[in-house]
C-alpha cells in the first residue's frame, strides 16, 4: 500500500474530508468575497491576495479528493497494471505546485510595491514551485524533504518579516504578519504531512485544527473588512 | 504634502465630479491638481472602468458626470483602503 494512503487511513477519511472542506470553503469565500473591491480598485495587492486563496482552494481539492480516489484504488480491486504510484506522484506534484504558488502569490501581494510590480519574479516563482514539486516527488530521502522545506520556510518568513518591518516604519502598526507567518508554518506542516506520512503522528489532528483556525481567522478578517 | 497614491487620485477626481454633478474637462484638470499627462491617464482609466460618462450638451460642449459604478467606488473607498492596510498589501 502506498505511504500516502496509509497516512490517510490512519487519521480517518472523515477528518481528512472535513479538513479539506473547511480550507476549500474558506479560500473560495475569501476569493469571491473580495471580487467587488478588486473589480472597483484593480489594486494589484488585492489581485495577488485573491489569487493566493484560489490556488489554496485548488491545492486542497487535489490534496483530499484525489487522495480519496487513491484510497479507492487500494480498495476497489483496480487491475495491477494501473500503477497507484503514478497517481500518487501526480497528486503530490499538483498539490505542491498549487500550494507553493499560493504562498508565492501571497508573498508577491505583500511585496509587489517594493518589487515595483516586476512580473519576472512571478515567472521565477512558477519555476521555483515546479522545481520544489519535482524535487519532492523525485527524492525519497526524508532529510532532503525536511531541509528543502526548512529552507523555504526561512526564505519566505524572512521576506514577510522584512516587508512588515519596512511597512511599520511608514504606516500604522499592524500585526497581521503574525497570521501570515503561522500560515507559512502550517503550509510546511501540510507539505511534510503529505511527503512523510508518519512525521506528525499523534499531532496530525492538532495540526489540522490549527490550520483550519488560521484560515477561519483570515476569512473572519476578510468578511469584517470587506463587509461581505 | 505626501504624494497621493493611485486610488487616492481616482477618489479625488470622482469626488470633484460628484460634487459638481457634471463638469467640463478643463476645470476638472485644474481642480484635480495633476499634470495634463497624468490627468489624461487617470481620465482614460476611470472612463474605461465606466466610473464616469462623457456627455455633450446643446452647445456641443463636453462634460463628464459620475456613473453608478463611480458612486459605488466612492462608497467603497474606505473599505478598500482599510482592506489594503489590514492585509499589508
Amino acid at each position: 500500500m502506498p505511504p500516502i494512503i496509509q497516512g490517510f487511513i490512519e487519521l480517518g477519511i472523515g477528518a481528512e474530508i472535513i479538513y479539506s472542506f473547511v480550507i476549500i470553503i474558506c479560500s473560495l469565500m475569501i476569493y469571491f468575497g473580495t471580487k467587488e473591491i478588486y473589480e472597483l480598485s484593480s489594486y494589484k495587492g488585492i489581485k495577488y491576495f485573491r489569487r493566493a486563496f484560489l490556488f489554496f482552494a485548488i491545492a486542497y481539492f487535489f490534496r483530499s479528493f484525489i487522495k480519496f480516489i487513491l484510497l479507492g484504488f487500494s480498495s476497489w480491486d483496480i487491475p495491477p497494471h494501473i500503477p497507484g504510484a503514478i497517481f500518487e506522484g501526480l497528486t503530490i506534484f499538483i498539490f505542491l505546485y498549487f500550494s507553493s504558488m499560493a504562498i508565492f502569490y501571497l508573498l508577491y501581494g505583500v511585496m509587489w510595491r517594493k518589487w515595483n510590480g516586476d512580473k519576472t519574479k512571478i515567472i521565477i516563482f512558477h519555476l521555483l514551485a515546479i522545481i520544489i514539486s519535482l524535487a519532492s516527488i523525485l527524492f525519497v530521502n526524508k532529510l532532503v524533504h525536511i531541509m528543502l522545506n526548512a529552507f523555504l520556510l526561512l526564505f519566505v518568513i524572512s521576506i514577510v518579516y522584512i516587508a512588515h518591518r519596512n511597512r511599520q516604519n511608514s504606516s500604522k502598526h499592524n500585526n497581521f504578519y503574525i497570521v501570515y507567518i503561522l500560515l507559512l508554518i502550517f503550509w510546511i506542516f501540510n507539505i511534510l504531512d503529505i511527503l512523510i506520512p508518519r512525521f506528525f503522528q499523534g499531532i496530525q489532528l492538532f495540526g489540522y485544527l490549527v490550520s483550519s483556525g488560521i484560515f477561519l481567522t483570515i476569512l473572519y478578517r476578510v468578511i469584517k473588512k470587506s463587509g461581505k | 504634502m505626501a504624494k497621493r497614491g493611485r486610488l487616492e487620485i481616482i477618489r479625488d477626481i470622482l469626488t470633484i465630479i460628484r460634487d459638481s454633478h457634471s463638469i467640463k474637462f478643463t476645470p476638472l484638470l485644474r481642480k484635480a491638481n495633476l499634470s495634463s499627462l497624468r490627468f489624461k491617464e487617470y481620465l482614460s482609466e476611470i472612463m474605461t472602468k465606466k466610473f464616469v460618462i462623457e456627455t455633450i450638451d446643446k452647445k456641443n460642449e463636453k462634460f463628464v458626470s459620475l456613473t453608478e459604478k463611480g458612486a459605488s467606488f466612492l462608497e467603497q473607498y474606505r473599505t478598500i483602503i482599510s482592506f489594503i492596510e489590514e492585509f499589508e498589501l
